[in-house]
């Protein structure tokens, strides 16, 4: 996929395919460790180990569980190729965790992409989900959820169109201050 | 025109045996991005791409490819010609590069 926050995505949709009420997204990227990794994690029904061993291979994956498909072996090959790391754990009934690292200034590394664009739209698109998103470089913190903004919103939905605009910006905003002169792609 | 005949014409080694070689060839696509080929390419394409991990095989089934072609002296993975044989997907090696391939394909008529 061409961007990084695709690969967030399409983890985050298996997330949902596994009854989740609560996905965390954490992207961290520095300058001292020269990585950018990013951490899904969900509570949802989780997998057993059997599953998990087939879910980085693309055949048994597309063939038998249709839910899982071709993304996980597609980020782990981006991963990889970006001199980067991929793993995933995971725990029958309690949930799944998605590590993916990329080599930060690796010339194959896709760009960080639409982050704003698809928590805001995870967000607008399923209300019942606490979707958590936690941005790290350095000392510096940025940090979002859901449900939060939910509560803060009161009556007005997250699908609201004004809403999803403003969570948009308000992401964006978050994602230059932290990751602004740390990520190339980013003006800082 | 048929796989075994345009890799007669790209002088290009086919790795996977008689599988699949038989397949009508309609068109060419050119991608090195699997996820863009998966939303793409079309049906009973040539498929070039530097990629040869197991991965290109599952992208080729899904989309319906009619050939992989592995430019430029690039050698398959061990695992990937295995698969593609058990899929019917022949993979074509070549030490042409992807331009290459390309303009002798179209001067085939495809």
């Amino acid at each position: 996929m061409r961007e990084i926050a695709l690969h967030i995505l399409d983890i985050m949709q298996n997330s949902v395919a596994a009854g989740a009420g609560r996905i965390g997204v954490s992207v961290t990227a520095g300058n001292d460790t020269g990585m950018i990794t990013a951490v899904i994690d969900d509570d949802g029904c989780g997998m057993d180990e059997r599953t998990l061993q087939e879910v980085t291979d693309p055949f048994t994956t597309s063939r038998t569980t249709r839910k899982v498909g071709l993304g996980i072996p597609l980020l782990r090959s981006s991963c990889m190729r970006s001199g980067g790391n991929f793993s995933i754990t995971s725990q029958k009934g309690h949930g799944t965790k998605v590590t993916a690292s990329f080599g930060k200034d690796h010339i194959d590394r896709p760009v960080l992409g639409d982050l704003a664009g698809v928590v805001a739209d995870m967000s607008a698109s399923f209300p019942k989900i606490d979707i958590r998103l936690e941005l790290i470089s350095g000392e510096e913190c940025f940090t979002y959820s859901s449900a939060e903004a939910a509560r803060i919103l009161g009556e007005v939905p997250l699908s609201e169109p004004a809403v999803i605009e403003w969570l948009k910006e308000y992401i964006s905003e978050g994602i230059k201050h932290i990751f602004g002169g740390v990520l190339d792609e980013i003006a800082g | 025109m048929k796989t075994a005949e345009l890799a007669a014409k790209l002088g290009a080694t086919i790795v996977t045996g008689k599988a699949g070689i038989d397949k009508e060839i309609k068109g060419v696509y050119c991608c090195d991005l699997l996820s863009w080929v998966m939303s793409h390419a079309g049906k009973d394409s040539a498929w070039i791409t530097v990629h040869t991990h197991m991965n290109i095989v599952a992208v080729a089934v899904l989309s319906e490819i009619a050939c992989i072609i592995i430019p430029e002296g690039i050698e398959a993975e061990e695992a990937t010609i295995k698969k593609a044989v058990q899929e019917n997907i022949p993979i074509l090696c070549t030490g042409l590069t992807a331009y290459e391939v390309c303009c002798i394909a179209h001067d085939c008529g495809i």
